[in-house]
């Protein structure tokens, strides 16, 4: 308690707020889930403290093993679970404080009850003191009635149940609770829980059971889920519970799911159904046990031929358990250090409900999901495995920043089209270098804007080559393009192509399928196309001579506006880059403020970023990240955009000073609606009159318009 | 067959079990003469009485049904409206029915040593006069008055039937006998008799009939419904030993426990088909059994339980195996004769079906 006291001080005085006791006790009870980081699609990275006066935490995404009696009987089972972070008990037995607070005492629990409300509220009551005391979160049940034979019977029935369990919840206020919520088949009858739910703040968890049920309603799934993020406090951990296999997990986590309820894999069990990630194999079918647990190497194997019998399900009970937890282990694992999406891709083949809810919300949501997904990442591969990458948000982001932000620069005279390189970024491989060397050896060189066409992202320019993803995506390169790549690249290039004066003519260095999208750009646009002798291939010495002869050719063909004056013109590859890449990140034309042929950089020993500052006056503008690609501006180049109508990327802070390395939400007094999660944001002052801050967003814009408390900001640099 | 999408009625059940009823109804095919002079079954056999293990009579008399499903829909696990006539079925008929029964009987009984209880069902309120009027029932009455063996009778009426000249009259010829009134409350809570079974019957007015009975000297046997539909195990579970309780504060004479079957052209049976529905296991009824009953309790009411269909897939039953429905149709047999809870534990081995079943309860 009073750890939690101080660092709550601590934020009180970091946010500069005068609060009560009676304030302070009450966000004491409010905080239970805290977001630590997004990941990509809705998955998310969070603390839970179940209890005020406990000193653990637990992380999620994490899997509930359900507590039972064979598991405080058998040695395996506490050898393997008896560390785990969260159980649910069903029994009302365990409701012990020699379990909760001795045995387990390192564990979290929730508790359910299986048969009718009023028999939940009858032990709520007699154990009323336990769940006061211990690190137990009761989960309001909602098993009555199981089926529903029409939506008006499912209306009044979950009528009915709020308002039994609306008097729980009033009956109760210092308890924190999980509600579980049924919706039947009809989706929308979620409505009705909303205002139970936001009137209610000891609901911390919202129980969803079987909402994965029937997989071919991906698109009410869909819809439900966006419902739940975008009208309820987004610090709400979302739990999922009934029909649920390993190979849901990926998915549950993508979807934002922070806990899921695994006990269904004892129900498969008694089924007599071997759980083997993939799929459920009947255990009379097996023959090589493709696993190495007690249960695989010991008994289970001399068992495969017996009858059924009951010691034979405890052995199933225990693998499969196992089995889920380990797959929730591996991929928390993904989501923490690894492309999490691609992992989720690969998992998503296992049942092709999967495939389409992915792709249905890759390209019907996006303008959801980019609020809650990571749109950058740091050091990864990313690997793209066909058609389920092609609109995964990163690169939706991307393509629709290009096609937002990037503006031709002023002194181009002539357009080049390549083909993409497996190596990243592009002009370290070798095919690059050799189309370079030819570009380089032309005086005007910085007139010469490279474009490089490539699926799925549709197209980089070349002073884009550095940035997320472009530098660090790759493909199975065949040559070979199905008609949905040749799609996304003509479209997005017809875009940027119409950006630029219709006078510059275009070189197409390209062969294969990449002609079939400069064809179907060249029916939709006004430039002239020139296409290079391909002679075998790109990078043959015919094909780059020709290359040179047709840039000679058209080099001097288009003169641009004669008022470009010498400040403005940026031959520097680098500085071409840094005004480009914060065009993207900030908004068009901003670049052209702060990047001017004043601005010199260096590299760190490390390699890992170059420094941008001003030559002159020696102030640092910004650093840019190798390995996010992205800049981080400094305060002093902040404040040279910061303060154009069109900055968009700043949070307004209650106060005139800022301190310490995070900014929680009730810090934050105003906010622009275009933050997404790593943005590189600039913190203004109560006036808004200076930049005291600049930091990376933790979360979005929608995040901090659904909640009330929780992390914002995380600071990289203070204005002392 | 198919349950209407669009319910008018605001989803309520009744008009989902009134449209499969009318389905069942409309294939229900009528009864000869022949059949309409006898009844539709009857039957001798070991029972728990009061205070002793004797015989019941069981007659099943066949009137025009039950008014409740025949205008109301009636309850949604009810079938025994596919054993009615619809039509009226005449006085004479209906006593020609009873006599032919207990004539066939009538020398069993009177030789027999043990002691009986008649009991008399007509699927439907044996006080509802468009049934059985009251002559019919002063015939029978009459009849059973004149038998000793038979200590005890027992009839079955929906709440609305009974009043005190209803009463008033069976005492006047039974007053040497101890007549219990059956009644199926189903469940003590409103909202699930109601909302679930259909029942249209309220707790307070179930109470209001057996104060008046027991001021008139009759007993009621409280008929629960286990495992109605929409409840799952856990769920039956808690709501019969919420009912046990609850009655056993208001001195219910009897309570007769009825695991729910599937009958033909009900809701049950529809949600069945739909595998969406599943009876009940013996291991929950035993459950209950043991969570809300003490020994003592014994003392004060008579528990009954004869489920209809045990063992077989459309009534209580545990897993497919014989051996094991028939160990827990014997184990519910001697606790009910016996009126003993130690009974309910005296299985030698377990089913392995029980592993499956402690799995499967905690599920939603």
């Amino acid at each position: 308690m009073i750890t939690t006291i101080s660092i709550l001080k601590k934020f009180i005085d970091f946010v500069n707020i005068n609060l009560t006791a009676e304030i302070i006790n009450c966000i004491i009870m409010i905080h239970f889930f805290e977001l630590i980081k997004n990941g990509i699609g809705l998955s998310r990275i969070g603390k839970i403290k179940i209890h005020k006066s406990s000193k653990k935490s637990i992380y999620t995404p994490n899997i509930i093993i359900p507590f039972k009696q064979f598991f405080s009987n058998n040695a395996e089972f506490i050898d393997s679970f008896g560390c785990h972070d969260i159980f649910i008990i069903s029994e009302e037995k365990y409701l012990k404080e020699e379990i909760l607070n001795k045995r387990f005492g390192e564990s979290f629990f929730l508790y359910t009850h299986y048969g009718t409300l009023q028999k939940f509220q009858e032990i709520l009551e007699e154990k009323k003191e336990i769940f006061h005391n211990s690190n137990i979160i009761p989960i309001i049940p909602f098993n009555i009635p199981t089926i529903s034979i029409n939506k008006k019977f499912s209306e009044n029935e979950i009528k009915n149940h709020l308002k039994n369990i609306e008097i729980i919840l009033k009956d109760n206020p210092n308890i924190n609770f999980g509600l579980s919520i049924k919706i039947y088949k009809d989706f929308d009858l979620f409505n009705l829980y909303i205002s139970l739910i936001e009137n209610n703040i000891n609901i911390k968890i919202l129980n969803f059971i079987d909402l994965f049920k029937n997989l071919t309603y991906y698109r009410r799934i869909i819809d439900l889920i966006k419902d739940i993020k975008e009208n309820l406090d987004n610090n709400l951990v979302l739990m999922a519970s009934g029909t649920i296999i390993s190979n849901y997990l990926p998915i549950l986590v993508y979807f934002g799911f922070d806990l899921v309820d695994s006990s269904y894999s004892l129900l498969i069990s008694s089924n007599n159904l071997y759980e083997s990630i993939e799929t459920l194999l009947p255990i009379s079918k097996i023959k090589f046990l493709p696993c190495s647990c007690l249960s695989c190497e010991g008994k289970l194997s001399k068992l495969l031929g017996e009858k059924h019998s009951t010691e034979k399900i405890d052995l199933l009970c225990y693998h499969n358990l196992l089995t889920i937890k380990n797959y929730m282990n591996k991929t928390v694992q993904y989501l923490h250090t690894e492309d999490f999406r691609n992992f989720v891709e690969k998992s998503s083949l296992n049942n092709p409900n999967f495939i389409s809810l992915l792709r249905i919300f890759d390209k019907a949501y996006y303008n959801f999901t980019k609020n809650y997904s990571q749109l950058n990442q740091k050091n990864k591969i990313i690997n793209c495995l066909g058609p389920s990458s092609y609109y995964r948000p990163d690169f939706n982001y991307f393509r629709n920043k290009i096609n937002e932000n990037f503006e031709p620069e002023s002194w181009t005279k002539l357009i080049v089209l390549f083909p993409c390189s497996a190596k990243k970024p592009y002009s370290l491989s070798k095919s690059h270098k050799k189309f370079l060397k030819i570009l380089r050896k032309i005086p005007e060189f910085p007139a010469i804007q490279e474009i490089i066409l490539t699926s799925p992202l549709g197209l980089i320019p070349r002073q884009l080559e550095d940035i997320y993803p472009a530098h660090s995506y790759d493909i199975p390169v065949t040559g070979d393009w199905d008609n949905e790549e040749i799609k996304i690249s003509s479209k997005m290039l017809i875009r940027v192509l119409n950006k630029f004066n219709k006078d510059i003519p275009i070189i197409c260095h390209l062969n294969g399928r990449y002609l079939d999208i400069v064809n179907q750009t060249e029916k939709e646009i006004e430039h002239k196309f020139f296409y290079t002798d391909m002679k075998e291939h790109p990078t043959s010495n015919d094909s780059l001579d020709h290359l040179n002869i047709l840039i000679q050719k058209h080099i001097s063909s288009y003169l641009p506006d004669a008022s470009i004056t010498k400040e403005n013109y940026l031959s520097n590859t680098w500085l071409r880059k840094f005004k480009k890449i914060i065009d993207f990140q900030f908004g068009s034309g901003l670049g052209t403020l702060l990047i001017n042929n004043e601005i010199k950089y260096r590299k760190n020993k490390l390699h890992t970023k170059i420094e941008i500052f001003n030559s002159n006056t020696k102030s640092i503008i910004g650093n840019f990240e190798i390995s996010s690609g992205k800049i981080q501006l400094a305060i002093k180049g902040a404040e040279k955009i910061a303060f154009e109508k069109d900055f968009l990327k700043y949070i307004v802070f209650d106060g005139s000073n800022i301190s310490g390395n995070t900014l929680f939400r009730p810090g934050i007094i105003d906010f622009s609606s275009d933050l997404y999660t790593n943005d590189n944001v600039c913190i203004f002052d109560k006036e808004k009159k200076n930049v005291i801050g600049m930091g990376n967003m933790i979360v979005s814009s929608e995040f901090i318009k659904n909640t009330t408390s929780g992390r914002v900001v995380k600071l990289y640099e203070i204005k002392k | 067959m198919k349950l209407r999408n669009n319910s008018s009625r605001n989803g309520h059940l009744s008009e989902e079990i009134d449209h499969l009823r009318k389905y069942s109804l409309n294939r229900n095919r009528k009864f000869t003469i022949e059949q309409l002079n006898k009844p539709v079954s009857f039957w001798i056999k070991k029972e728990r009485l009061l205070n002793e293990i004797g015989k019941e009579f069981t007659i099943i008399l066949r009137t025009k049904g039950c008014y409740w499903a025949l205008e109301h829909a009636g309850c949604s696990m009810c079938g025994y409206i596919e054993d009615a006539n619809i039509d009226n079925v005449n006085s004479q008929q209906v006593i020609n029915q009873f006599n032919y029964a207990l004539d066939k009987k009538l020398e069993e009984i009177n030789s027999d040593k043990c002691s009986y209880v008649l009991k008399i069902f007509n699927s439907g309120s044996f006080f509802d006069d468009n049934e059985i009027s009251e002559d019919i029932r002063c015939h029978i009455y009459k009849r059973i008055s004149i038998i000793p063996n038979i200590k005890e009778v027992t009839i079955e009426t929906r709440v609305e039937f009974i009043n005190k000249n209803v009463l008033k009259e069976m005492q006047k010829y039974l007053e040497n006998k101890y007549v219990e009134l059956g009644i199926g409350l189903e469940s003590v809570d409103d909202y699930i008799r109601n909302n679930y079974i259909n029942k249209n019957l309220l707790f307070d007015d179930f109470i209001r009939v057996t104060k008046l009975s027991h001021e008139m000297g009759i007993g009621i046997k409280a008929y629960l419904l286990f495992k109605p539909p929409f409840l799952n195990e856990q769920g039956a579970i808690d709501d019969c030993v919420h009912s046990i309780k609850t009655l056993l504060n208001f001195n219910i004479d009897t309570i007769s426990i009825n695991p729910c079957n599937i009958q033909k052209g009900s809701l049950v049976e529809y949600l069945w088909n739909q595998k969406r529905y599943r009876p009940p296991w013996f291991y929950s009824l035993f459950e209950s059994f043991k969570e809300a009953l003490k020994q003592e309790d014994f003392e004060r009411v008579r528990i009954l339980c004869d489920p209809s269909g045990s063992g077989s897939k459309r009534g209580i039953h545990n897993c497919s195996s014989k051996e094991c429905n028939g160990n827990m149709k014997e184990i519910l047999q001697n606790f009910i004769l016996n009126q003993d809870l130690r009974e309910l534990d005296s299985l030698d081995s377990e089913c392995i079906c029980k592993k499956k079943y402690d799995i499967q309860k905690y599920q939603n």
